[in-house]
């Protein structure tokens, strides 16, 4: 019922774009709350289909997930109408592989999600957006062929998609295997699959880059997580070579690349992919219980805090033309609000505690301690605490410097109810953890 | 509630209190003052209701059953002193920084402050000690960075970085007793055997150590206190360094006494070094307020040393050295930061004769100094006096040379004396104005009297010590 509300009102929005922006607000959140809501009461794809399952962690996602995109939708501004449509479509999608249970089904929806995406970025207004747009096409391109060689290979060797009946046994699954993870590492941006990620989050139009780095993958990594899970519990040696190898490789390439950068965009798309590689740690750490929490807690922190940043820096870049470090010097007497909104977000970011960022680091990497892969989650807090040296030098040009001209910048009620939803979910998941544990408890 | 409200309320209560008070930035102080004031009586109040052995429960919050995580929050004696000193030191600070600029967002961030560092003494989960550690990073990062010196945000960067770093060995110390016993409460740990000890005593070592600090982890602390304003420094030094302290009691030797009565040869050697190292570097240094952040790592070098010894006599020397060592260091940073800002020098061979235009400071930076010397009637006296002792006892006679780092500091403080307070008076002394307010007069008076009131009589520090390390046994 969800998916059918949020896909009729993707094709009902582009009628009201033109005429009235608001009205197309307006029926977009209301998708998004009517969906909650039939979330809430069950009766969504799994009801209907039975290539779906839903679960309480599933539920948790969904609803951090719509809340997340009705938040950018407050925010968006006539310019970016497009995106609201593009959102719709990507929030029943999202809710779709989720919620399924089946292989090729996930298949086919990552695909999906994949081909909503590059419309998504497509809003080519000059030069440096096509060429963020179509190196993230091209990429996305061939990471479509890759999944589907490996899939195709993955398809002799099992009779049923489903997850709880997928045979993994033998060697061809295993190259199978680790054919697919190529492509979807691309789509995590892993390293070396990352080398699109950054051009493409930083030189699109950031409320997409919002959408494309915060939402999509953190809805992709719970569903990566869900579908090779059987995977990860029965070749345990692999999966710990494999999935620990990029997190290093990930996490340290991207942290080091990010604290050259000097707009801040750039530095935000290589955070973005220095997380992911903190989050390749619970899939390594698949052994222990806690992984399905750890990629959970990390999904939802990181789904409200990167999409803020994002959409903050879209607000800036559109009303001041912030683009470098030097522009958002003294942001704090500029834009308090802004700067305020940008600070604890970067903080959740960086790992401060009380904010979701933190506890996500936490249970992840506490899964891999559990795991037994005590060094690596060395390697990844201190990596971590490198990150900081980045997040504390921005919030050091919002507060510490002082401001190169006095253009005082306010913000849009839209835009503020926005970034207060998104606050309070970061401020929320910081402190009261025990919702995400009872969750994954079903796993 | 009131346990847990005292930490949560203030991180939150601040941003209201900002922008309640942006437009009247006077009151906020008055409020920062009240809060102080009601934080010092609650934790007088549970120090009233102590048991006589062991912790007083003040209740669980925000459980996580399926992960053993919950915000369990009791006191004992230790936790005590270090709460009654710390909110002691934060309404101190507010007489201090009574006219510093820009209000609103200073004293904001005080209560900021004040939340998260009640929570490092309160908590007994190892995982929010962790949360709250870090969480007083935020604050103080701000107050060096926007209220500090010219070098302010490189200072606040270095602090901010180092202590980050080093705090992350022992998150991964506090994730590997979790995965070896199963709790995050340090309470139930103590009874588990952990497989590794080794390994995890050397992690949360660094993370303890490097905010002591000792050497050679001591470079963020002599410019975050260059730079930070007075009162500020006060705070770093009177409390963020206490909580190393405090992490190592806490930690080290009643979690893990095995591995630290294996490891303490080591503790003896770096708290040596630091308190020798750092004595020498405060002889040789010109600038003032650098060689009383020096002169303080020296006496962290002599905590370090008295907690090694694991014995009762020493862990009670230890937490009155960190009692006086607060008392005594913070009026001479207040009297550096002071001196600058009337005379705008920083080098003590450019001020000398400070005693005859402004008498009342330089008495008090005298006490203080000799006080830090180790002075007979002085708190400086008995910390030094006892953590010898209990160190020869605990080591043999050897350790004495310990004592070297007192005889430094009496270089040191001596030498400053002499080229700052008395002799020619410079130039830009002459020309400068020393008044003072009236609040940082009384600040200074009350640091002036409890120096010497705690030195002739030590009991109530020793009688609290007693209660917080009855467990090791008598005298």
């Amino acid at each position: 019922m969800s998916f059918i509300i949020l896909i009729a009102a993707g094709l009902l929005v582009p009628v009201f774009y033109k005429s009235n922006i608001f009205i197309a607000k307006l029926i977009a959140v209301l998708a998004f709350i009517a969906s909650a809501y039939f979330v809430y009461t069950n009766q969504s794809l799994s009801s209907v289909f039975p290539l779906f399952v839903t679960d309480s962690a599933t539920k948790l996602i969904e609803y951090v997930l719509l809340a997340t995109l009705a938040a950018v939708s407050l925010s968006l501004t006539g310019f970016e109408r497009p995106l609201i449509a593009q959102m719709l479509f990507i929030a029943g999608l999202s809710l779709a592989i989720l919620e399924t249970d089946n292989f090729f089904v996930f298949i086919v929806l990552f695909e999906s999600i994949a081909i909503v995406s590059y419309i998504l970025v497509a809003n080519i207004r000059n030069f440096y957006n096509a060429e963020g747009a179509v190196k993230a096409f091209i990429a996305g391109a061939v990471a479509s062929g890759i999944i589907l060689l490996g899939f195709a290979f993955f398809s002799f060797t099992t009779e049923s998609f489903t997850y709880s009946q997928m045979s993994v046994n033998g060697k061809f699954t295993l190259i199978a295997v680790a054919i697919m993870l190529a492509g979807v590492f691309y789509k995590l941006t892993i390293v070396p699959m990352h080398a699109w990620a950054a051009d493409t989050y930083s030189q699109v139009n950031h409320a997409a880059a919002a959408i494309l780095s915060g939402v999509i993958k953190s809805v992709m990594l719970i569903a990566i997580f869900k579908a090779f899970y059987k995977f990860m519990i029965a070749y345990p040696l692999a999966t710990v070579l494999i999935f620990s190898f990029f997190a290093i490789i990930t996490m340290t390439l991207a942290n080091f690349m990010a604290l050259w950068q000097k707009r801040i965009s750039k530095i935000l798309a290589y955070s973005s992919i220095a997380h992911s590689g903190y989050a390749l740690i619970p899939f390594a750490a698949a052994a222990s219980v806690y992984s399905y929490a750890g990629v959970l807690y990390y999904a939802i922190a990181y789904i409200f805090m990167q999409t803020s940043v994002f959409l903050i820096l879209n607000d800036l870049r559109r009303e001041g033309g912030v683009k470098f470090l030097e522009d958002i010097k003294g942001l704090g007497i500029k834009a308090p609000v802004h700067a305020f909104l940008f600070t604890v977000q970067l903080f959740s970011l960086a790992g401060i505690p009380l904010l979701a960022g933190f506890m996500s680091k936490a249970v992840a990497f506490y899964s891999g301690v559990d795991a037994g892969l005590w060094p690596i989650v060395l390697i990844a807090v201190l990596n971590s605490a490198l990150a900081v040296a980045y997040y504390a030098w921005i919030v050091k040009h919002i507060y510490f410097d002082k401001p190169v001209n006095n253009v005082k910048l306010s913000i849009t009620p839209g835009s503020l109810i926005g970034q207060l939803i998104l606050l309070a979910g970061t401020i929320y998941f910081g402190i009261f953890a025990s919702g995400v544990f009872n969750a994954t408890i079903s796993m | 509630m009131v346990a847990v409200d005292i930490i949560f309320a203030p991180i939150f209560l601040s941003v209201l209190v900002y922008y309640l008070t942006k437009s009247t930035p006077q009151y906020t102080k008055y409020i920062a003052l009240g809060w102080f004031i009601v934080e010092f009586f609650i934790a007088f109040s549970w120090y009233k209701d102590l048991p006589q052995v062991g912790f007083l429960e003040l209740g669980n919050y925000l459980n996580v059953p399926q992960f053993g995580f919950d915000l369990t929050l009791r006191v004992d004696a230790l936790s005590i002193a270090m709460l009654l000193l710390t909110s002691a030191l934060l309404i101190l600070v507010v007489f201090t920084s009574w006219e510093e600029k820009n209000q609103a967002a200073y004293f904001s961030l005080l209560i900021m402050f004040s939340g998260p560092i009640f929570g490092v003494f309160m908590t007994t989960n190892v995982l929010w000690f962790f949360i709250f550690w870090e969480l007083t990073l935020v604050p103080m990062y701000f107050l060096v960075g926007i209220w500090g010196g010219e070098k302010r945000i490189y200072a606040a960067i270095k602090f901010f970085l180092f202590t980050h770093v080093f705090a992350m060995f022992m998150f991964v110390g506090f994730f590997l007793l979790f995965k070896q016993t199963g709790y995050w409460d340090l309470t139930l740990i103590k009874e588990a055997a952990l497989t590794t000890p080794a390994l995890i005593w050397w992690l949360m070592f660094l993370g303890f150590a490097a905010k002591l600090p000792v050497f050679p982890l001591h470079t963020w602390l002599p410019v975050a206190h260059v730079e930070a304003p007075s009162s500020i420094s006060v705070l770093l030094a009177g409390v963020l360094l206490k909580m190393g302290a405090y992490g190592l009691i806490r930690f080290t030797v009643e979690l893990m006494p095995a591995a630290t009565k294996e490891f303490a040869i080591w503790m003896v050697i770096i708290g040596l070094t630091t308190t020798l190292f750092a004595g020498m570097l405060a002889i040789f240094e010109r600038h003032i307020k650098r060689m009383v952040a020096y002169s303080s790592i020296s006496h962290m070098g002599l905590v370090v040393v008295a907690v090694s010894t694991m014995t009762y006599d020493g862990l009670s020397a230890a937490l009155y050295e960190m009692i006086g060592h607060a008392l005594v260091i913070s009026p001479l940073f207040l009297i550096a930061g002071w001196l600058h800002h009337k005379t705008h020098t920083w080098y003590m061979d450019e001020m000398g004769g400070i005693m005859k235009y402004a008498p009342y400071a330089s008495a008090i930076f005298i006490l203080a100094g000799m006080a830090a010397l180790g002075l007979p009637g002085t708190m400086g006296f008995v910390g030094e006096l006892t953590i010898i002792v209990s160190a020869i006892k605990a080591y043999g006679w050897w350790i004495a040379i310990i004592a070297l780092g007192s005889l430094i500091s009496a270089g040191y403080i001596i030498w400053a004396v002499r080229r700052s307070i008395h002799g020619e008076a410079s130039d830009t002394v002459i020309k400068s104005d020393f008044s003072m307010t009236i609040a940082e007069k009384f600040a200074l008076a009350v640091f002036a009297v409890l120096i010497v009131y705690f030195g002739i009589n030590p009991q109530p520090i020793f009688d609290l010590a007693n209660q917080a390390f009855g467990f090791l046994g008598g005298m």
